[in-house]
């Protein structure tokens, strides 16, 4: 009787270990590799466009120093004075800390998405050193 | 070396790259530089840099002098490779991954599977592999399908939209000022694929109108190139017209006037789509005109647009064009030009607008005419600029509820034929529970258009306004 009923507690334990082993099984989250592959996984098509191929441009050489130089400040146009006011400010910083640097301030011809491309040969044959533009916005 | 405000920064860097000079050297200040007083300029040029926090100057110097990396003088050709298919995936996945990327407007959209395009393509008679146009970016047919799909657009709307992206023409623009477009449709495909032209064209009231529209602002999204910000769109508010765009088709039937592709040189039975430029403003009508006969109105409202290069497009609904017609006005034509006549501004008001003095004023400090002339005139002195801007246009849509007219500040920019792009079928105008108006599938055919019914003579009078929310 006591085998018997040993056996019978045994298979009572068994049955309740398989039970609660089944039930953590089914509730625990499966890792995403194994969640992507019972979704189903659908293929759709690129929306996007083919972008141009880009001509790299390389940069104008810089130069070893300023002190000398010909700077031109020139204005894109938008917002129109500040652009000029704020180009004035970088004159007047050169013309104090280095007076050596002769600043001429530009305005773009047109609007402001326009090319100007008579004033970049005006300063080519003036003998600029270099330009800084600026974008107000 | 350049130098720009800090708002740009992120911009700047898809920019430059774009133009071939990815490590182009700039220098930025504080955001924004326009309007901003002596003052405070002053003390961007003195302080730092705000995206590096060093000294603005000392960067300026630095940029012009230092010397170039061997990467800053790379010459040579940069490209793009595109995959044609993305990774597959789960469908949340990949609507995820298409509002992450931008790709769509925020909205649910219909995934582009290779099945739903097979069917968008076969709306047309052209090779997926064709290349139909190019914005910032070029696109073939089977990458519009994509976004037609995606737009949730049925196949027999696809010729309209192949039109539109073979027009290059965007919706949307690049500009920091939030501008929206407008397009047309006219001819026998109107009523084949069933677009609204009646009570609330303009609105979400229509599968074909709002799907068309949205497809329009995909294609220039991710075909054109015109990725949100801060890739490639800047506008500053946004443009709740963006959604869908403003695409209706004219109310031909009912309109005073010849159809608006016919009097761009098309036939009445060619079915076109026209395309009207970016623009920022509309201005409402009041509808219930009863002090002055509407061109009057209309040259009041009119005054409120930027003189710069004017340029509008009248939206009439056919009992306000009626009424115009009858007020002298045969055609559109001659309303333009009464309205380029007398639409005057004083010399002092047209320079003192800010987009004068930011579009206008070089050239006119240039010599170029009429501008140069007008700066040296006296401040009290009437000028026409209308007669130099970029046209006035008028289409008519709507219902006749009201003797309504919209403006938009939106150019004409070209008319291009839908029938191009039309399938190998013939169609017949869509039926209330008929899906697809093409029948008849015969390879080479030409499609067959049904005549359209002639206008009325004189339509009925409007009715009296009453005291409910239609009235206005």
């Amino acid at each position: 009787m006591k085998r018997y009923l040993f056996t019978i507690s045994c298979l009572f334990v068994f049955l309740f270990v398989l039970l609660i082993s089944s039930i953590a099984l089914a509730t625990s989250p499966l890792p995403e590799h194994a969640q992507k592959e019972d979704a189903k996984l659908i293929t759709v098509l690129n929306p996007l466009g083919q972008p141009p191929p880009v001509e790299l441009i390389p940069m104008a050489p810089r130069l070893d120093t300023l002190e000398g130089k010909t700077v031109y400040l020139v204005d894109q146009g938008f917002g129109k004075p500040s652009g000029v006011l704020f180009l004035e400010h970088i004159q007047a910083w050169f013309a104090e800390n280095m007076p050596s640097v002769t600043t001429i301030i530009k305005e773009k011809s047109g609007s402001y998405g326009q090319d100007d491309p008579e004033l970049w040969q005006e300063i080519k044959n003036n003998g600029g050193d270099a330009v800084i533009v600026t974008y107000g916005h | 070396m350049s130098i720009h405000t800090e708002k740009f920064a992120e911009y700047l860097k898809y920019d430059v790259a774009r133009e071939g000079q990815p490590l182009q050297r700039m220098v930025f200040v504080p955001h924004p530089l326009a309007g901003e007083p002596s003052t405070v300029l002053k003390q961007y040029v003195n302080g730092k840099d705000p995206t590096t926090g060093k000294p603005v100057m000392q960067e300026i110097i630095d940029a012009l002098t230092k010397p170039l990396s061997v990467v800053e003088t790379k010459t040579g050709i940069s490209e793009t490779k595109r995959v044609r298919l993305l990774e597959p995936d789960t469908e949340d996945n990949l609507r995820q991954l298409f509002n992450k990327n931008g790709w769509t407007d925020g909205l649910p959209i219909v995934l582009p599977t290779e099945d739903k395009v097979a069917e968008m393509l076969a709306g047309t008679n052209r090779s997926p592999d064709e290349v139909v146009g190019k914005m910032f970016w070029s696109y073939t047919v089977e990458q519009v399908a994509v976004n037609a799909v995606m737009a949730g657009a049925k196949p027999e709307y696809f010729p309209v939209i192949l039109a539109l992206a073979a027009s290059e023409t965007p919706p949307l623009s690049t500009s920091t000022s939030s501008m929206a477009g407008m397009a047309v449709v006219n001819g026998p495909i109107r009523k084949a694929i069933g677009m609204n032209y009646e009570v609330g064209a303009l609105g979400p009231y229509n599968e074909a109108n709002s799907t068309i529209g949205r497809a329009w602002g995909f294609i220039a999204r991710n075909c054109g190139g015109y990725q949100p910000w801060p890739e490639r769109y800047c506008g500053s508010v946004g443009n709740p017209l963006n959604f869908s765009n403003i695409v209706f088709a004219e109310n031909e039937e009912r309109s005073p006037w010849k159809p608006f592709h016919v009097r761009k040189g098309f036939k009445e039975d060619e079915s076109v789509v026209s395309l009207f430029g970016t623009g920022w403003s509309k201005i409402d009508c009041m509808g219930a005109i009863t002090y002055r006969p509407l061109h009057e109105e209309a040259l009041i409202l009119m005054k409120a647009f930027p003189p710069s290069t004017p340029k509008a497009t009248f939206v009439m609904d056919p009992t306000a064009a009626w009424k115009t017609y009858r007020e002298g006005f045969e055609t559109p034509e001659e309303l333009a030009e009464w309205l380029k006549e007398n639409i005057k501004w004083t010399v002092k008001d047209y320079w003192a607008t800010d987009y004068v003095r930011t579009f206008v004023m070089r050239d006119a400090q240039n010599g170029i005419e009429p501008y140069a002339t007008w700066l040296r005139l006296p401040e009290d002195e009437l000028i026409q600029p209308w007669l130099y801007g970029r046209g006035i246009e008028t289409v008519v849509v709507g219902g006749e509820t009201n003797a309504f007219c919209q403006v938009y500040d939106m150019p004409y920019v070209r008319s291009i034929s839908i029938d191009q792009f039309m399938p190998n079928k013939t169609y017949k105008p869509a039926e209330p529970g008929k899906d697809d108006p093409f029948i008849n599938p015969v390879p080479g055919a030409v499609p067959i258009k049904p005549s359209e019914p002639k206008p009325p003579s004189k339509p009925s009078e409007p009715e009296p306004p009453s005291d409910d929310d239609c009235s206005t």
